[in-house]
């Protein structure tokens, strides 16, 4: 009937024996049940975002260029960054700079009067 | 100086790793797998109402913040660790119902890791019925790329006579974009379709970030890294979608598993 070979008789079985390195680290890095341990090791956080960088950083820019991002807002994905204060920075940031950028671009006369009247240099 | 004698032993220089969690009435067998400490074995720890933790005691130093700052800079040490970690998992739910946990969790001792586990183990139970009979299967999707240059159909047309050279730059760039947009947009229409179609047949389903392609010479992109909680009497039919869509789509659609359900055990 199949041509793929099955270990029915198994619960969970065993995983593919050609498992590559980056399926077993995006499971073991960041799946399974998260237990609070007693020795803190913030995996999850900054040093999970430079190995993601590394394994991933290729297909992240070819992704973002066919227009493939989604996983920057899936709650699934993001929620280990969403705990990182960098990120929440960054992202508040950059919803920043949208809302000026889009500011500046749907209404230049107003951005100018604001400008005019909101110098950047507050004392 | 005789400041550089190794410290001596105290609380502390020892933590208890915790692999996983699975359903047992009885201590499991642990035979097999030698975990991520040569020093000491595998080992059963009770946490529950028919709840088994695979616990292994390991040096605390091997597992501060900075060793892991080491380990994650060092790929195969991090390597090493990963598939260690991932063995011990594949062993135990090979024989019993198992929830894994991620890598590195840790206490200071096995009281602290029982109580922290027992005060989990609704949670446990939970994600072992929600994965029971059930296994994680990976499904990537790639397109080949078009090769660079103007080998692809829409060739530029030669410049009308008198037309300058920036014109035609002009042409060309356009055309390579228009190239681009298709193939972005065939790309993004097969992704869907193929998750559409296995989320159909799955009990749920997540997406992960693509992986990128360690070897330029590869020529392909991928555009799906998909993985689904599949029951297993549904598995065959799974195959027999994955080699349909393969035929239907054009595309290199891999599938891998079974999977011990990691992506399907959290919350989330």
């Amino acid at each position: 009937m199949t041509d793929l070979d099955f270990r029915q008789e198994a619960y969970a079985p065993s995983g593919p024996q050609t498992t590559n390195l980056a399926d077993i680290l995006e499971r073991v890095l960041d799946k399974g049940i998260v237990i609070a341990g007693d020795i803190k090791i913030d995996l999850l956080d900054i040093e999970l975002l430079t190995i993601r960088l590394r394994l991933f950083v290729a297909s992240v820019d070819t992704a973002k260029k066919a227009g493939i991002d989604w996983w920057e807002t899936d709650p699934a994905l993001s929620s280990h960054a969403a705990r990182n204060a960098l990120q929440d920075e960054n992202r508040e940031l950059r919803a920043r700079l949208e809302a000026l950028e889009s500011r500046s671009s749907d209404a230049p006369e107003q951005q100018e009067q604001e400008s005019e009247t909101n110098p950047s240099s507050r004392r | 100086m005789t400041e550089d004698i190794p410290a001596p032993a105290e609380a502390g220089t020892e933590a208890v790793y915790v692999y996983a969690v699975c359903r047992a009435e009885e201590p499991p067998d642990l035979t097999g797998p030698a975990g991520l400490s040569c020093e000491s074995p595998l080992r059963p720890l009770a946490v529950g109402p028919a709840l088994t933790a695979v616990v292994q005691t390991v040096r605390a130093a091997d597992f501060t913040d900075e060793a892991w700052q080491a380990r994650l800079a060092d790929e195969p040490e991090l390597e090493r660790y990963a598939r260690a970690h991932h063995e011990v998992v594949c062993a135990v739910a090979a024989r019993l119902p198992t929830v894994p946990l991620p890598l590195a969790t840790l206490y200071h001792d096995e009281q602290r890791a029982r109580a922290a586990l027992s005060r989990e183990s609704r949670r446990f139970h939970a994600a072992l019925e929600r994965t029971a009979n059930h296994s994680e299967w990976g499904v990537k999707v790639y397109v080949t790329d078009a090769p660079a240059g103007q080998a692809a159909g829409a060739a530029p047309q030669p410049p009308a006579a008198g037309a300058g050279a920036g014109r035609a730059y002009l042409d060309r760039k356009r055309s390579l974009r228009d190239r681009r947009e298709r193939q972005r947009s065939d790309a993004l229409r097969i992704a869907d379709a193929v998750d559409a179609d296995v989320s159909a047949l799955a009990t749920a389903s997540r997406r992960l970030p693509p992986h990128g392609g360690r070897a330029p010479e590869e020529r392909r992109t991928q555009v799906l890294n998909a993985t689904y909680l599949v029951a297993g009497e549904r598995a065959a039919e799974l195959a027999r979608l994955a080699r349909n869509l393969r035929e239907r789509t054009g595309a290199q659609v891999e599938l891998s598993g079974p999977w011990v359900p990691y992506s399907f055990v959290g919350e989330v």
